[in-house]
């Protein structure tokens, strides 16, 4: 793969990538919250990714992403709490939730959870926020099932939870309630199988998901019989078995989605060890990299779309009581794409 | 003789193709193949040029993008130097090709094995109108008890055997190679493991005794048509096949395959390949919309696996319950 290159992040975390995300701008930072009680921070020059810092969490982090700028963080754990990171300042963190920030990307509010399932907005603003933030009380909203996975698009919230349910929220609908208002759509997943991630196009028309089955669906947010008529679902991330072990396929979930903030193509990152690119609008796979040496976990682009992000990992199966983490078996790679390489031929 | 069977293209044809040295895939002709390289393997990145060879757009990405081309793109994870100048299928080194060529003959005859399991039917040109295979065997009624007698004695044997739980003496292989199978240029692979060799209580009909290349030594022969079989037939040894073919097995040296399956391949392109090649070969694979994302059908497979198939609980929750991972509030402070 000779012009676009691939390096590799030194000083990786020590456990499992739960997240990765690069900022908004573009600066190329990117953070990355892993099970070892840690957020790392990287930033890329030269074909270079070196760690900034790292802030230690109490708990496992499950999700993080960058705030209002490049210097904030949000930080959702295992013990159930939202922090504040404030990034150039390494050891000043804020225990408590933020009481405002407009959230770029929402975090996974999860697990064992006591109460029951709901999600929690925290401040949310139109897109571009103002420089003096509205305070808002956190809007709690009252979800039918367990979260698995959440995505927003500049106008619209995805939820996807068990029993294959799905709400779309309406962003701008929601900053202005105060009383928990009822999902702008409700929909049942095109997968038959656990939703494992939610990527929203950048262009607002629609949003990808994903299934532990190895499956990608794609769909569009408008609710006309044309527009969804144009939803789809494919088969990807799997392997053919070997003879040995009576065939058939071996399916991998699909752990990771990501779009491509300029051309709208996304990446999948599967359980099997690849990352594929994908050109939505004409049903192609563009691509398919060289396979990694463990599950892919989490990716992400960067916001000028110049670099993708792989985190992997050994990945979660069926039956892993012993589950250790990949304690020198994770990484984290920065590819940094041809000018063309992401970009899709268009429909056909 | 002489009839093509449909969909099966004989182990000639398949060794003629056109085949890329860069990942294996073989064509129709060679201007298919050329385009593909074009397509696949010398294209630039930065402008989407399609140049001839590897060499060419090492100097165009030097020239044009002032970049340096260190390996072949899409290329299986030995095949992507650039030392080597492929055009076609020139260039291609001749060990290479030797790999190429076994690998494809072992493909063929796993294939043709499989379809003669599957339909039962002989492979082509065995029960051919030539030779004397054809030849109305009548036999005295002294002759059938006789054969009798011989069967019962050897089922005892054989169970006697299982008991114990030796394994049956192979019996030398009681008709020399089928003309048909001689005349192959290409005897097919050794398989690994012993074939009990089937009902050899036939009294061995008149095969002209050609050189035995060690080919189709251990595989049962068909018995011609006509006459008692299947009662004779030894019980298979338990080997896991439940479709009760059994991939030959092809030991030694890393085949093609083998490399293949180690190039990283994922879902997706060398799948596909493999797809082709396969149907090529007359099997039939399990359905599988990988490239043309196709529409949901939702079919579970036979033999499917997932790794992880729980669908209700995902696996960050099951990771958050772990010791190593668990939060315990008290733990806090």
């Amino acid at each position: 793969m000779a012009p676009a290159t691939q390096f590799e992040v030194a000083q990786p975390p020590n456990d499992a990538i739960s997240s990765l995300v690069f900022s908004n701008d573009s600066s190329h930072r990117l953070l990355v919250s892993s099970w070892d009680k840690h957020v790392y921070l990287y930033e890329i020059v030269d074909e270079q990714a070196n760690l900034i810092n790292k802030y230690e969490h109490r708990a496992p982090v499950l999700d993080a992403c960058f705030g209002a700028n490049n210097n904030e963080a949000f930080t959702a754990g295992v013990d159930q709490q939202v922090k504040r990171c404030v990034l150039n300042r390494p050891h000043n963190r804020r225990a408590n939730p933020p009481k405002q920030a407009l959230l770029p990307r929402p975090l996974r509010s999860l697990l064992p959870h006591p109460l029951p399932p709901h999600l929690r907005l925290l401040g949310l603003h139109p897109p571009h926020p103002p420089p003096l933030l509205p305070r808002l009380p956190p809007l709690v909203i009252p979800l039918p099932g367990k979260p698995h996975a959440l995505s927003s698009s500049p106008t619209k919230l995805v939820v996807a939870m068990t029993a294959r349910l799905v709400h779309i929220y309406d962003l701008p609908t929601l900053a202005s309630a105060t009383t928990p208002p009822p999902p702008w759509q409700t929909r049942e997943s095109s997968l038959k199988f656990l939703t494992r991630a939610v990527a929203c196009m950048p262009n607002d028309a629609g949003y990808a998901t994903s299934s532990i089955e190895g499956r990608v669906a794609v769909e569009w947010f408008e609710d006309t019989p044309e527009s969804q008529a144009r939803k789809y679902a494919f088969k990807c991330h799997r392997q053919a078995a070997p003879e040995e072990e009576g065939g058939g396929d071996i399916v991998y979930p699909v752990n990771a989605l990501a779009f491509h903030p300029v051309y709208g193509t996304f990446a999948s990152g599967g359980g099997d060890g690849t990352v594929a690119l994908w050109d939505a609008e004409a049903k192609r796979r563009m691509r398919q990299y060289q396979k990694f040496s463990e599950a892919v976990a989490a990716m992400g682009f960067s916001g000028d779309g110049k670099y993708l992000a792989i985190g992997v990992c050994p990945g979660f199966e069926t039956g892993m009581e012993d589950y250790t983490g990949g304690l020198g078996r994770t990484r984290v790679f920065v590819r940094e794409l041809g000018e063309t390489e992401a970009k899709g031929k268009g429909a056909k | 003789m002489g009839k093509k069977k449909r969909g099966h293209p004989d182990v000639e044809e398949l060794l003629a193709r056109p085949w890329c040295y860069y990942c294996e895939r073989d064509f129709e002709d060679l201007k298919l193949l050329i385009s593909h390289q074009k397509a696949k393997h010398f294209k630039c990145e930065r402008c989407g040029k399609r140049l001839n060879t590897a060499g060419g757009l090492s100097v165009h990405m030097n020239q044009v993008h002032k970049e340096n081309l260190t390996s072949v793109e899409n290329a299986l994870a030995n095949r992507q130097g650039l030392d080597i100048e492929i055009f076609g299928m020139e260039g291609v080194p001749e060990d290479i090709i030797q790999q190429h060529n076994q690998r494809i003959i072992q493909n063929f005859y796993t294939a043709q094995a499989e379809r003669q399991a599957a339909t039962g039917n002989p492979p082509r040109g065995l029960s051919g109108g030539q030779g004397p295979t054809k030849k109305i065997k009548i036999e005295t009624p002294e002759e059938i008890k006789k054969r009798l007698a011989e069967h019962r004695a050897k089922v005892a044997a054989q169970k006697e055997a299982a008991a114990n739980g030796t394994p049956l003496p192979v019996p030398a292989p009681a008709n020399g190679p089928s003309p048909s199978q001689v005349a192959s240029p290409f005897p097919p692979p050794q398989p690994s493991f012993p074939y009990p060799a089937g009902a050899p209580t036939y009294p061995p009909v008149a095969y002209p005794p050609g050189p035995a290349p060690g080919a189709f030594g251990n595989l049962p022969a068909r018995p011609p048509s006509g006459g008692p079989i299947p009662s004779a037939l030894p019980q298979r040894p338990s080997y896991p096949y439940p479709g009760g073919v059994a991939p030959l097995g092809f030991p030694g040296a890393p085949t093609a395959d083998e490399l293949m399956a180690n190039a990283g391949r994922g879902p997706g392109g060398d799948d596909i390949d493999q797809l082709i090649r396969m149907a090529e070969a007359g099997i039939k694979p399990a359905k599988n919309g990988e490239e043309t994302l196709a529409p949901t059908t939702e079919k579970k497979k036979k033999g499917m696996r997932m790794v992880y198939d729980d669908t209700e609980v995902s696996p960050e929750e099951k990771m958050a319950l772990l010791p190593r991972y668990r939060w315990v509030e008290d733990a806090a402070a």
